[in-house]
């Protein structure tokens, strides 16, 4: 781990969802910096109390700068901030974000306004829609092509997903690369394939008039401009490829979760994604156990809680070896993170935290 | 902000389709098992319905028990089966499948993949008594109940307009479907809970959803306080427990602290105890927890 947030440029958390990837993510940035890098954590959806505990105002298209609320953090613990480091953090504003995107794919403003008023791209801009993912990499690109960082850590939301956020670029790539979207381009009267006129009509007849006169309008705006499109998904393919990122997948210790992450690990391959590490968090195994030292007379409430607990922690090292399994071809290890007593308020919290993952 | 009264979770058993819903790691999948289990041994013929599971075949129905039948809905295949049942002609429907140009757009167009995910569930609801939707966690399952809205509003015209139109009516009536938000004790996934239930209102403004509460730990407060720990966790100095005995004290008081402000809210709280598993038994883990919970929710009487 420690050699992994010296070394990489871009780390992206993945991982099931419910694992404190948030919180994880945010100590990662701040061992990073108490390594003397200079960090940005771009997070999507965080629970609002860490956006607030950070200090972050809330959503940005900028990066929030941090490094002098660490620094008193950490010296709150009798830690010193090396010179050089700094800390910043960010909640991109999907929906503006991908707007922006879109406008700077094109220099006519007319086209883009066309795109942004279609209700379909309404529908993509959505909070839910999958886009989420895509613009974050977006963002991730922009902060890395900025200069101002060299360790960038990008906590993307729970790995289903995320599988779809990988194939994202390749799936719109595919849109162009296979012509398929000249169907809807060429006014209907030129198509010379009696079988599409068929499917188009079928589709018209199943989808209805009015969206497949939206669909029309945004895949021929979406024509005009792919030229930028295409070399932007490139472009995002190239970075997610080079050696600068590496995935940290993030888990429970549950056998549950291994036949999602071994999934996962297949779709990072096939995509020729580096993957760095797997973090389970939220164990009881990372605490040591007092064993004898419970008094025998304590109440039978308190013994058969820690009871539970130790049933927890046999079923973690159960799942565990599985999870083994599934980063023992890489030469990896899992590394075991504890479950919270509470929930994280601040940045001193974080620091708590951080200070466990050497 | 709910001027309606939360619904119990008894209520919302009783009605033929129920969706269980709440952030990743809540323990959603086994309760939802356990409720479908419990409906089934209650005599009610049941489908538990999962959504593009990758561990499970595609489009796999399962007798799991007498009455108890098992889902791995996939938008593909729901794809397939809405598109011949419409254009009716077989070979007019494969023609249309194979084309390219509808196989991107079933994937990639928008709000397709999740309103057919739907569809298929909604569909299916004749030959049940009873559906018991086990939802992907928050982000996508809001995804699926957006995009029925979106056709219903946006798209007008077209059977699939007309089918999500239809699909919204059905879900927005307490009669015919219920939503039930399971959260555990902490901060976050409670607070998680609360805008979960505001974004269903403001979709179904009349089914107002209900909660359970997963996984109760142990009360340990007169442990706690021999111990000295301040019952109030803002106290604390770290999240991080010093060892396995002391997290247990600190996470009976975090409990105990967070189910307050829940009660203080005026949210009656519904819960299921957290479930001992054993090690050595023949049984999976996960078949232990969903036969503790079943046994649960019978004995409270809500199937």
């Amino acid at each position: 781990m420690k050699s992994i947030l010296s070394r990489r440029k871009i780390i992206i958390t993945a991982g099931t969802g419910g694992v404190g990837k948030t919180t994880l993510s945010a100590s990662m940035g701040i061992r990073a910096a108490m390594d003397g890098r200079k960090v940005c954590v771009i997070t999507i959806d965080p629970a609002k109390r860490l956006a607030t505990s950070l200090g972050m105002q809330g959503l940005g298209d900028q990066p929030t700068d941090l490094t002098e609320q660490l620094r008193q953090a950490l010296a709150q613990q009798g830690l010193e901030l090396p010179k050089a480091a700094t800390f910043s953090a960010l909640m991109p504003d999907t929906r503006s974000t991908f707007e922006n995107f879109f406008r700077s794919l094109t220099d006519q403003e007319e086209l883009a306004d066309r795109m942004v008023r279609n209700p379909l791209f309404q529908i993509f801009a959505r909070e839910f829609s999958g886009t989420n993912e895509y613009m974050a990499l977006q963002k991730l690109s922009s902060i890395h092509e900025s200069g101002k960082y060299d360790c960038i850590i990008l906590d993307t939301p729970p790995s289903r997903s995320t599988l779809e956020f990988l194939d994202a670029p390749k799936l719109l790539a595919q849109l162009f690369d296979a012509n398929l979207i000249q169907w809807l381009v060429v006014p209907a009267n030129k198509i010379a394939s009696a079988a599409m006129k068929k499917v188009l009509g079928l589709m018209e007849k199943l989808m209805g008039a009015s969206f497949m006169g939206h669909m029309v309008d945004f895949v021929t705006v979406l024509f005009e401009m792919r030229t930028g499109f295409t070399d932007h998904l490139r472009r995002m393919i190239r970075l997610m490829e080079s050696e600068d990122v590496g995935v940290m997948l993030v888990t429970g210790a549950h056998s549950d979760f291994s036949e999602e992450l071994s999934h996962f690990r297949g779709h990072l391959e096939k995509h020729g994604i580096r993957l760095d590490g797997m973090v389970v968090n939220r164990t009881i195994g990372a605490y040591r156990d007092e064993g004898a030292e419970i008094p025998p007379a304590s109440a039978s409430e308190f013994r058969s809680a820690v009871e539970l607990l130790r049933s927890l922690k046999g079923r973690e090292e159960r799942g565990l070896e599985n999870l083994k399994k599934i980063v023992a071809a890489g030469g990896l290890e899992p590394r075991l993170m504890p479950e919270l007593a509470r929930d994280v308020h601040d940045l001193e919290d974080l620091v708590q935290i951080a200070r466990r993952l050497d | 902000m709910n001027s309606l009264a939360r619904p119990s979770v008894k209520q919302l058993l009783s009605r033929p389709v129920l969706f269980v819903s709440g952030k990743g790691g809540v323990g959603k999948t086994s309760a939802a098992q356990a409720i479908a289990r419990a409906q089934a041994r209650a005599g009610k013929k049941t489908l538990w319905v999962g959504f593009e599971d990758p561990t499970r075949p595609p489009g796999e129905l399962t007798r799991k028990a007498k009455d108890l039948y098992e889902l791995n809905c996939v938008a593909e295949l729901a794809f397939e089966e809405y598109v011949g049942m419409k254009l009716r002609v077989p070979g007019l429907a494969h023609l249309f499948l194979r084309n390219p140009l509808v196989k991107f757009l079933a994937k990639a167009g928008p709000g397709v993949h999740e309103l057919v995910l739907l569809g298929k569930l909604w569909y299916e609801r004749r030959n049940y008594d009873c559906i018991v939707a086990d939802m992907p966690s928050t982000g996508f399952g809001l995804a699926m109940f957006q995009s029925i809205e979106n056709w219903s509003r946006l798209f007008k015209g077209g059977p699939l307009h007309k089918d999500a139109a239809e699909m919204l009516e059905t879900f927005a009536d307490p009669k015919e479907c219920g939503q039930l938000i399971v959260a555990l004790p902490e901060e976050m996934p409670l607070r998680e809970s609360l805008e979960l239930e505001e974004f269903l209102l403001r979709l179904f403004p009349k089914n107002s959803p209900g909660f359970l509460v997963n996984r109760l730990f142990p009360k340990l407060e007169a442990e706690a306080a021999a111990r000295r720990i301040s019952p109030d966790p803002d106290d604390w100095e770290s999240p991080v427990a010093e060892s396995i005995q002391d997290f247990a004290l600190r996470r009976s008081l975090l409990e105990n602290h967070n189910l307050a402000t829940w009660r203080n809210a005026g949210i009656e709280i519904e819960s299921l105890a957290w479930q001992q598993v054993r090690l050595e038994s023949e049984l999976s883990e996960f078949d232990q927890v969903v036969l503790a919970l079943e046994k649960q929710i019978t004995q409270r009487g809500w199937a």
